[in-house]
């Protein structure tokens, strides 16, 4: 009697860690809704759907990284120096497409792969080290759109595949979709995923129950440069120019979306779809706050108070507050068993 | 014989000599106006009629009227005030000079350099974003400008990144530096008004172009060359008063508070007539996605919104022209645009839509050159007017096609960089 109790309870405290997000994205769609129906139509979507798709794949890669109480300011660079690359090893030419988002993925997992060696092996704080690496590959990308790209043009089959829209939705959005899904699976219900999930939730545990608490560290770093290539790919199709500044925008949204989500600074569990639905939220919320007609200063003023909101109404504030208030109910459930046991 | 010889000699010697000068003088005189007229008559076949004339301080207040017409569309298109006109005429003749176009483009490349000529002058141009086309071009602009003058010894470029912070770092660094000059586009505006006044107090002359106005030209800097921004404002609102006549537009700008977004913007809206409505101001940072994220939205709340006031011609072609198309609506609209990007008249072009009309101005990326020249006056003691306004003059894409053939999408066809040269900055 009493573990079903508590596997609700622990069950509970879990989902209320992630629910929040959803239920202020459903809030947000009602008050869009009423004040600014809009932003529901079909012009609003096609411009939010593709880009909540590339902000919820960089959000991606930074939930691997924070599951492990790691933060990675390196995505910026990671986005820009792909970006330049899918151009400059392609040349334009739709024949060496594939070489260009090669060279991108590719470096995208060099990048994660030295954060993570940087993190995990080194033991150098994430914060500052990210940051350093970020700017040498940012610095790298400025040079690299200068010295060797000289253009700007992405390849048109990229462009033209980006364009597509299967059932009247960009492909954008069904590729970031899909690959959402995947890591929610992988991280929920394979060996593998688990495993990454408890050394995120207690190192100490994790490394005395034989596993390799670093070589997850720089797993997570490495997957998550692969997914900020991923996000590159997907930018420079709907973008069809790459300018120095490309990828500048991803450099603190992608974290918001992830502790908006649910997940802690901290570390330890976080949700694939619940960062997903934050990527919407916070790319959907801008474009509601323009078309009511806000000046621009109260979109930024309404944007920053709802991310605070957001911080507050999720992750460990609200599972311990619903722990504190489940834990007395259980007390009492359990106490009356003891009665009985005792009478 | 001897007597009469001897008298004869010394007759016949200072005429000789005489004769021989004359001779000498007149051989010397017939070579040097027969190389001088060959000179003349090649500059003549090179440079063609020209605007202007006189001089000082160095400069000679004499331009090209094929240059002018190239970067004005009109070589009457020039400041009003003849000290400012004879600024204008200096700096934009000066874009005839040959340059050493191998080191100004290792010199844009490299974000500053060495000139070779040993000149003693520290030349600066520093900005706070200069991560565009628009911006890359200007900075080759003052590059060219700069080489043109042999006492310029060294070029330095500072771009802060859209950082205030470090654009101040910049700016002081550049005053600890000791540079003799300072050319900016103040993006932060009077933000960067108390390091712009301190280099002035240091004595280095401080001039901005593309109508860069921070408070107090003339006294807190040295000059703001640029179109003036309320008559372009005027221009944009007769467009939309002749082509719109009624209905919705929405104004699109650079970075907030920006004074040349602020400029057209405050006095366009005066002058619609009342049955246009401005439904959004909306700021874009100049970012192609930020444009394609604004216009989504007013397209959203506007699907039926007839025209588009903005400054960045290019970022208005990638960034709305694709909010159109992913909204599925077509664009047929009345656009007031700023710059003359050859991207976007190839883009309208390729569009084909007789309902969408066009309308530009230069892009201006020469102002710089104007400025620069302005602040290499002052420094030889010219006396120079707080403001070198442009008048204005909107071009229709229908009649002046700015698809110019051979030149990189990302271009104007209004600069005065070489076509060649542009080629290697942008292949």
């Amino acid at each position: 009697m009493k573990a079903p109790g508590r596997t609700f309870i622990a069950s509970a405290v879990v989902a209320a860690r992630f629910l929040p997000i959803w239920l202020a994205t459903g809030a947000l769609a009602i008050v869009a809704a009423i004040t600014a129906p809009d932003a529901l139509q079909h012009a609003s979507w096609a411009y939010v759907l593709p880009y909540m798709t590339i902000l919820a794949l960089a959000a991606l890669g930074q939930m691997l990284v924070i599951m492990h109480a790691g933060i990675d300011l390196s995505t910026p660079g990671v986005i820009s120096l792909g970006g330049n690359f899918i151009v400059g090893v392609s040349v334009g030419s739709d024949h060496k497409l594939a070489l260009g988002l090669l060279a991108c993925i590719g470096l995208g997992a060099a990048v994660g792969l030295a954060n993570g060696i940087l993190v995990g092996i080194l033991r150098l704080n994430p914060l500052i080290v990210t940051l350093a690496v970020g700017q040498i590959v940012l610095a790298w990308s400025l040079h690299y759109s200068r010295e060797v790209t000289n253009s700007s043009q992405v390849p048109e089959a990229l462009t033209s595949w980006a364009a597509e829209k299967p059932l009247g939705i960009s492909v954008i959005f069904w590729t970031g979709a899909a690959i959402t899904v995947a890591v929610a699976l992988l991280i929920r219900y394979t060996a593998a995923g688990r495993r990454f999930q408890a050394v995120g939730a207690n190192p100490r545990a994790a490394w005395m129950a034989g596993l390799h608490v670093r070589t997850h560290v720089v797993f997570a770093y490495t997957a998550a440069g692969i997914l900020y290539s991923f996000a590159a790919i997907l930018l420079a199709g709907i973008r069809i120019n790459i300018d120095p500044a490309f990828g500048a925008a991803y450099l603190l949204s992608p974290i918001a979306a992830v502790v908006i989500a649910g997940a802690s600074l901290a570390g330890g569990l976080a949700s694939a779809t619940s960062t997903w639905m934050a990527a919407l939220a916070l790319t959907f919320l801008p474009q509601m706050l323009l078309i009511l007609g806000l000046s621009t200063s109260m979109q930024y003023i309404v944007y920053g108070a709802a991310i605070i909101v957001g911080m507050m109404v999720s992750g460990d504030r609200v599972a311990s507050l619903l722990g504190r208030v489940l834990r007395p109910i259980e007390g009492q459930t359990r106490n009356p068993d003891m009665n009985v046991n005792t009478s | 014989m001897h007597v009469r010889k001897e008298p004869a000699a010394r007759r016949k010697g200072p005429v000789l000599v005489v004769l021989g000068v004359v001779v000498l003088a007149a051989a010397l005189t017939l070579a040097a106006s027969s190389s001088g007229g060959t000179k003349a008559a090649t500059q003549a076949a090179a440079t063609g009629p020209t605007i202007g004339k006189g001089g000082g301080f160095g400069e000679v207040y004499k331009a090209r009227v094929a240059t002018l017409k190239k970067t004005l569309f009109k070589a009457t298109l020039l400041p009003k005030n003849p000290t400012a006109r004879n600024i204008a005429l200096a700096g934009l003749g000066r874009a005839d000079k040959k340059v050493n176009y191998a080191l100004a483009l290792k010199c844009w490349k490299n974000n500053g350099c060495s000139t070779g000529t040993k000149g003693k002058l520290t030349v600066a141009y520093i900005e706070q974003f200069g991560e565009n086309v628009y911006r890359q071009m200007s900075k080759m602009e003052f590059i060219l400008q700069a080489l043109t003058y042999p006492e310029v010894g060294k070029i330095i470029y500072r771009s802060a990144h859209s950082d205030l912070n470090q654009g101040i770092a910049d700016f002081k660094a550049a005053i600890a530096q000791h540079v003799s000059l300072i050319v900016s586009y103040p993006d932060f505006g009077d933000a960067m008004l108390p390091v712009m006044k301190e280099a002035t107090d240091a004595g280095i002359p401080v001039a901005t172009y593309a109508w860069g106005y921070v408070t107090g030209p003339g006294k807190n800097y040295l000059t703001v060359v640029g179109e003036d921004t309320c008559a372009l404002g005027k221009v944009y609102a007769y467009v939309m008063n002749t082509q719109v006549k009624s209905g919705n537009i929405a104004f699109l700008g650079g970075f907030p508070g920006n004074p040349l977004s602020l400029g057209w913007q405050t006095c366009e809206r005066p002058a619609l007539n009342p049955n246009i409505h401005v439904v959004a101001t909306e700021p874009t940072n100049w970012d192609p996605s930020k444009v394609q994220q604004v216009v989504a939205g007013i397209l959203a709340k506007y699907p039926d919104i007839k025209g588009w006031s903005y400054e960045y011609g290019l970022g208005m072609a990638q960034g709305a022209f694709a909010a159109y198309q992913a909204a599925g609506l077509p664009f047929n609209a009345v656009l007031t645009l700023r710059t003359d990007d050859v991207g976007m008249g190839c883009a309208f072009d390729k569009l084909n839509n007789p309902k969408l009309q066009m309308y530009y101005y230069t892009s201006g990326n020469t102002q710089i050159r104007v400025a620069f020249t302005a602040a290499m006056m002052k420094l030889k003691g010219a006396k120079i007017p707080p403001t070198i306004v442009f008048p204005i003059q909107l071009q229709n894409q229908r009649v002046r096609d700015s698809c110019a053939k051979g030149y990189p999408q990302e271009a104007s066809a209004t600069s005065l960089i070489p076509l060649s040269l542009l080629h290697q900055m942008y292949p």
